[in-house]
């Protein structure tokens, strides 16, 4: 009784992003297959699993970046907010802009901070001219991932100089900018120590109330603390997507146990 | 134990030599120079030489001013840089960025091959080509004028400017790209937002280099220019630059005459202004870095 009253809240969650059947080919290997789930709207979904399982290449099919890799064939439908990402006419560049990406090597671009976090405003063509705006814009999105104090005074110094940590928050905050739906966070913590790792994970909680956030991981304590749901992939297959504390506590399939329990690593 | 030192002890003077034997080599040359061209100022005025209108060597009594082949080598470069830069600047661009796998390396080794060809041959295609056509075009009685030099000077500028610069951009980390592509950049955007600012030291340095060779080099421009020692009136006029000169005179100069030390002082003003290039190239360097 009680697990069917759990069911239904879930069902009543919105999907923002839906899979079905994609398959994904680098050249004759198959690197996906067969992913149908569904990601909530407004929530963190975790992507776990081995080096090479293919998490990093599914968050890919959610921008389309697997576009870049020459000999990348994708099939399948991804349907976010309804539509179909991967049908032809998709409008890339407006597609990225919906779903933004955090990499797992800090990479703000070697310019000043400002111009790093403004970057999205200026590509897209938003209040270029009004450079007031841009500063109130540039706040903003500082604050939001707590950098404005400790950055204020140093606008113009380039973002490159920066630790890794603000680095990889200069790298959130510029996505934020363009108002983004979805943030896909490909490992954004593996560059970093513990410390700033948990100030990392503790702006996702913040950034959660206004962003849904897909998460890859191979630290699995890290999707356990940070996550929603969690999904756990294996030689390019989706074995197990469900509440992230049923998968740590209670996995059903025994692939999963496996990993989980660090029989696999 | 003793043997592996006395190894790394030769190894490391013998990198220590060399690094210091280059930068005493430019030294012994600037002092070669200065020492041949001061002898010159004993007889004549620095300022004289430098904002002097006339250059009558031979005459009696001769007259040393190269104010006119500073400003016909300054006015070659001009050109040849206003035609180099940005068709060679968008060429490495296309390479890097633009060019499909194999069409890059054809594109690469072309340029290559551009950079093989002896100055004096590039001399006489232009020759029998630019400067008829420039008579042609302009309706003016001779096409060997400065602007025939900046043409030729500009394709022997140009691998220089292709090739460093194409490294530039190449080695601009693949992150970059991605990032910019990742917020929905186009690749043009991607290009002159992201890549360009990331290499652009090397990208200014693929230009001061390329610069560097157009105001060094002689038989081109000595082929091309019509080398009339006058003050320049125009891009459409026949010049004479600082290197044709030395290389012109230099076999009638006698040896020890204030004609040879001339020629010598003119080598000082070259060094002087290449100089001046690779110090700029180096300030807007470190300039970006920061």
């Amino acid at each position: 009784m009680i697990i069917f009253q759990e069911d239904s809240v879930k069902a009543m969650d919105n999907k923002i992003i839906h899979t079905e059947n994609v398959d994904l080919y680098y050249g004759n290997f198959h690197a996906l297959k067969n992913i149908n789930f569904s990601i909530a709207e407004k929530k963190i979904t975790a992507m776990i699993g081995p080096s090479g399982c293919g998490k990093s290449t599914l968050l890919r099919v959610f921008n389309r970046m697997n576009d870049l890799v020459e000999g990348a064939r994708v099939t399948g439908e991804v349907k976010i907010a309804g539509q179909n990402i991967l049908a032809g006419n998709t409008d890339l560049l407006n597609l990225r802009k919906k779903v933004g990406m955090v990499f797992q090597r800090p990479n703000p671009f070697p310019l000043s901070i400002f111009e790093n976090i403004v970057f999205g405003l200026k590509i897209h063509q938003m209040y270029q001219k009004n450079k007031n705006k841009l500063m109130e814009i540039a706040e903003q999105s500082l604050k939001a991932v707590l950098l404005w104090d400790e950055l204020k005074n140093k606008l113009n110094h380039l973002a490159t100089n920066l630790s890794l940590e603000q680095q990889q928050k200069i790298c959130i905050a510029r996505l934020l900018v363009v108002k983004p739906e979805i943030l896909l966070m490909d490992e954004p913590c593996s560059a970093l120590d513990p410390i700033s790792t948990a100030r990392i994970e503790e702006l996702m909680q913040e950034l959660k109330k206004d962003y849904t956030i897909v998460i890859v991981t191979h630290n699995m304590q890290q999707a356990a603390r940070v996550s929603d749901e969690t999904g756990y992939m294996l030689l390019g297959e989706l074995v197990e997507f469900g509440d992230t504390q049923r998968i740590f506590t209670a996995p059903t399939d025994r692939r999963t146990e496996d990993y989980i329990t660090g029989r696999l690593g | 134990m003793n043997f592996r030192r006395i190894k790394e002890f030769f190894v490391e003077s013998a990198i220590k030599i060399s690094g210091i034997a280059s930068i005493f080599i430019v030294a012994l040359i600037f002092f070669f120079l200065l020492k041949e061209g001061v002898l010159l100022f004993k007889t004549e005025k620095i300022t004289h030489f430098i904002f002097g209108k006339n250059w009558y060597p031979i005459s009696d009594p001769p007259d040393f001013g190269i104010l006119p082949l500073i400003l016909g080598t300054l006015l070659v470069t001009l050109g040849a840089a206003l035609i180099a830069v940005p068709f060679g600047v968008a060429a490495a661009i296309y390479i890097s960025e633009v060019a499909p796998g194999k069409l890059k390396e054809v594109l690469k080794s072309g340029i290559e091959l551009l950079a093989a060809i002896p100055s004096v041959v590039l001399g006489f295609i232009g020759m029998i080509t630019i400067v008829p056509w420039m008579k042609i075009i302009f309706k003016i009685p001779t096409g060997l004028t400065a602007f025939s030099g900046s043409i030729v000077l500009a394709f022997m500028a140009m691998p220089t400017i292709v090739s460093i610069a194409e490294d530039a951009l190449h080695s601009v980390p693949k992150a970059y790209k991605e990032g910019a592509y990742a917020l929905g950049a186009t690749k043009w955007q991607t290009i002159y937002r992201v890549v360009l600012p990331a290499a652009s030291s090397g990208v200014v340095a693929a230009v001061m280099l390329g610069i560097g060779r157009v105001v060094g080099e002689t038989m081109a421009v000595m082929m091309l220019t019509g080398n009339s020692p006058s003050m320049p009136r125009g891009m459409l006029y026949p010049v004479r630059t600082l290197t044709a000169t030395i290389a012109a005179e230099m076999g009638e100069a006698v040896q020890g005459g204030d004609h040879y030390y001339a020629l010598f002082a003119i080598g000082i003003i070259l060094f002087l202004i290449t100089f001046a290039i690779n110090i700029t190239a180096d300030l807007v360097i470190h300039r970006k870095r920061q």
